[in-house]
């Protein structure tokens, strides 16, 4: 039987078949329609680009951070960026906010395709000048003239074979910041602990009262971190034992591990004598840090911004400030620990490096660093800041601890892999209680026989850049 | 018409066609080639999408660096990937939190079971249910890392109940964090289980369950003897589907609650790939990892097709 009885008559295929054809005609002319709009589409897509490209406006993409640093400086780039426009209609800048924990890999993604950012931040030192030497960063000393970067504080920072890479925005310093009240309560008279016996036994009053003496967060690795950058430097006599020590030269590792190993015993201490909040581990920074303008912890390492920012909340009058307790005999021991943490650079693929420096350049005009130190009491990275608007105490007290002398960040001086696979986690052992010491040591010298090999490139440049430097 | 036809009447009615076609071969050709034509468009977007990222993830494991940079290393990045224990420490993770998938099977199954029976307000029953597998991962992690932090919600929860003993620092234990973040896997894809099968009962005939209860059969022989057999194939295939889950998407809980810590006792293999490729920009070592965590997951995939298979050829 065939299909057309079922439909009783012999005219029906013909007719089926007509229809038939005419519907398959008609899927093709749909089909083909769909194709040529789709290859259309693709052809106009890059034309639809340059449309908009040929616009007049020059757009500075700006991938920016510093909120942790400096709480209410995103609230001040943005004013500055109105500002900006409203004096050059010509130029657009778009704020793209970055967090501490997406700085690093966000960059290192645009730079792998060379896309993204015009201007970006990225911590000083080793995490600007790595990806500058792989060629994802133009020296802002191309741009902007010799007489503008001598205001500029810091720029050794940033500085490779005469060139500037990058502009500080501001300089932070690390002091240990105490409660005075909490102090009294202790029996403690209330000024900073100058040695690392005095804080233990600062630390040990304070517990005895019930009072947690440090209030710290390192779900984040970055207590660790900071312990390493504070006290590793206090046990070396240069910068270089630690370069040459990462750089695998001689028996300049073994003596950087067991430096290493003497702090990471110290860090062990404070945390096996519950010096630290026992909710240390699960407590990101910037949460660890909030016990102490809760009056929940008697001191914490923290930034100047943060003290000053804390002084509203705990009062001004029960704030006392210091250099960290000294622990290592090196002759870093007595450096304080100065940075301008992050800066700000252009980007090798920026097309519009002329319109992004001159940018950069204006933020650092007296009448922005003002504004900058107003709004947020951070303290700007150019000597052109009249230093006598400083009235508060306590920021004057920061600020003398700032320029009291040699000013080291120590994290700076590692590449960004080692910082976040073996100077965080490292930490982390010791403070989460699941590793000695010695682990901590191990994973440094994993992690840094891991890098060489997976990044020989990066490790080359940082052998040469070390070498140098 | 019998069987035994040779032609069928679709065929004949082609046939026809074709044979009132000025160019058959031509006609006939066409016939042929436009379902690829209508098939090229998704068959070029898969090549693109998988094919060529496959072939690109493989290449870049026998090198060394980052993109412009790349050094050709041979096997060199698997030796070192299982000669880190920061990576066999991830995968033991993964395979720890497979734990997770008969806990998930079980429980939703157990749940969609009770509620299969219709009572009062049992479609918001089950969207409450669901409701943790549409949260945003991110409100999640922010809500669960509030909830099991060291003095956390749970742990004031525990001590107001005087369960001091049960205190933890749910997070930040090296020796807890996995068995956590596992709670947590569970907490959410209970949900989904719950809905997956309580659909798979409902397409149950009713008449089977009438007629083994006019037998007698009690409410549990039916659910066991009944419904769970009937919908096996769909429970083989929802703890294939968790197993692959729990090994290659569990990244964003990881992410969200720990970061991978402490000192990378949290990490799962997502996270090593995540963290050496992102962070690190070594995707030599990344896509190691990514090639070994896809030979693994095949292998469950494998599993899924053999067990599928093998019901075929059972059924007929």
């Amino acid at each position: 039987m065939k299909l057309s009885d079922l439909h009783g008559g012999a005219a029906f295929p013909s007719t089926r078949s007509r229809s038939s054809r005419a519907r398959r005609t008609k899927t093709h002319l749909v089909s083909a329609f769909c194709v040529v709009a789709m290859m259309l589409g693709f052809v106009t897509l890059p034309m639809a680009g340059s449309v908009s490209g040929a616009s007049t406006k020059t757009t500075i993409t700006y991938w920016f951070w510093g909120e942790s640093d400096i709480p209410g400086i995103t609230k001040w780039m943005q004013q500055r960026i109105a500002t900006y426009e409203a004096a050059n209609p010509g130029v657009k800048v778009d704020l793209v906010p970055q967090s501490n924990t997406t700085i690093i890999p966000s960059f290192t993604l645009a730079a792998q395709s060379k896309t993204g950012p015009d201007l970006d931040t990225q911590w000083a030192t080793l995490p600007t000048i790595l990806p500058a030497l792989g060629g994802a960063v133009t020296p802002i000393s191309n741009y902007v003239s010799k007489a503008d970067t001598s205001h500029w504080l810091n720029t050794n920072e940033n500085t490779y074979q005469g060139k500037i890479y990058a502009m500080p925005l501001y300089m932070i310093g690390v002091p240990l910041v105490f409660n005075k009240k909490l102090f009294k309560e202790a029996g403690l008279a209330p000024v900073a602990p100058a040695t690392w016996a005095e804080f233990l036994a600062d630390c040990k009053a304070l517990k005895a009262k019930g009072i947690t003496p440090i209030g710290m967060g390192n779900k984040d690795g970055y207590f660790g971190a900071w312990m390493f950058a504070i006290y590793e430097k206090q046990m070396l006599n240069s910068i270089s034992q630690l370069t040459e020590g990462v750089a695998g030269k001689g028996n300049d590792e073994t003596k950087l591990m067991a430096s290493l190993k003497s702090m990471y015993t110290s860090f062990q201490g404070l945390i096996k004598s519950g010096y630290v909040n026992s909710n240390v581990e699960s407590l990101t920074l910037d949460q660890g840090w909030q016990l102490f303008p809760e009056g929940k912890a008697a001191m914490s390492f923290t930034t100047d911004g943060n003290v000053l920012s804390w002084a509203k909340t705990v009062g001004e009058a029960n704030v006392g400030v210091g250099k960290p307790p000294i622990l290592g005999k090196g002759a870093l021991a007595s450096a304080y620990d100065v940075t301008q943490s992050s800066d700000e650079f252009i980007t090798s693929w920026s097309k519009n490096p002329k319109a992004d420096a001159k940018f950069l350049e204006w933020l650092h005009e007296p009448v922005n660093m003002i504004a900058l130190n107003k709004e947020t009491g951070a303290f700007p990275a150019d000597n052109q800041f009249p230093v006598s608007d400083i009235t508060d105490p306590l920021a004057r007290a920061l600020d003398t601890l700032d320029t009291s002398g040699t000013s080291i960040w120590l994290e700076n001086y590692i590449p960004p892999q080692i910082d976040s696979d073996a100077d965080l986690p490292a930490g982390q052992l010791i403070t989460s209680g699941s590793g000695t010491p010695a682990a901590a040591v191990a994973l440094w010298q994993q992690q840094l026989s891991l890098w060489r090999t997976q990044q020989p490139t990066q490790f080359k440049q940082f052998s040469t850049w070390a070498a140098a430097s | 018409m019998s069987s035994m036809d040779a032609t069928t009447p679709l065929q004949e009615l082609f046939d026809k066609e074709d044979q009132t076609a000025p160019d058959t071969r031509s006609v006939w050709r066409r016939h042929q080639l436009w379902p690829y034509g209508y098939m090229a468009p998704v068959l070029v977007a898969l090549g693109l999408v998988f094919g060529y990222s496959f072939v690109e993830v493989v290449r870049y494991s026998f090198y060394a660096g980052s993109v412009g940079q790349l050094t050709y290393v041979g096997t060199a990045n698997y030796k070192e990937l299982f000669a880190d224990p920061q990576f066999t420490h991830s995968m033991f993770n993964n395979f720890k939190l497979l734990a997770t998938v008969p806990i998930v099977t079980g429980a939703s199954l157990a749940l969609a079971l009770i509620i299969n029976t219709t009572f009062r307000g049992v479609r918001h029953y089950r969207a409450i249910v669901f409701l943790p597998y549409i949260l945003p991962a991110t409100a999640m992690g922010l809500s669960f890392s509030y909830l099991l932090q060291g003095n956390g919600v749970l742990d004031g929860l525990l001590r107001s109940l005087h369960m001091s003993f049960l205190i933890h620092d749910w997070l930040g234990s090296p020796s807890w964090v996995i068995f956590s973040i596992g709670g947590v896997i569970v907490w959410q894809q209970f949900g989904i289980g719950v809905v997956v099968f309580s659909a798979a009962l409902l397409s149950v005939p009713g008449e089977t369950v009438e007629a083994a209860r006019i037998d007698g059969a009690s409410w549990w022989v039916v659910q066991r003897r009944i419904l769970i057999p009937q919908i096996r194939r769909i429970i083989e295939f929802f703890v294939i589907l968790q197993a692959i889950i729990v090994l290659s998407s569990v990244f964003t809980y990881v992410y969200v609650l720990t970061g991978g810590g402490p000192a990378y006792s949290s990490s799962v293999m997502e996270f090593f790939i995540y963290q050496n490729g992102f962070e690190n920009g070594s995707i030599g070592i990344a896509s190691a990892a990514a090639v070994v965590l896809l030979a693994i997951a095949s292998v469950f995939i494998a599993f899924y097709i053999w067990v599928r298979v093998r019901a075929t050829k059972q059924a007929a």
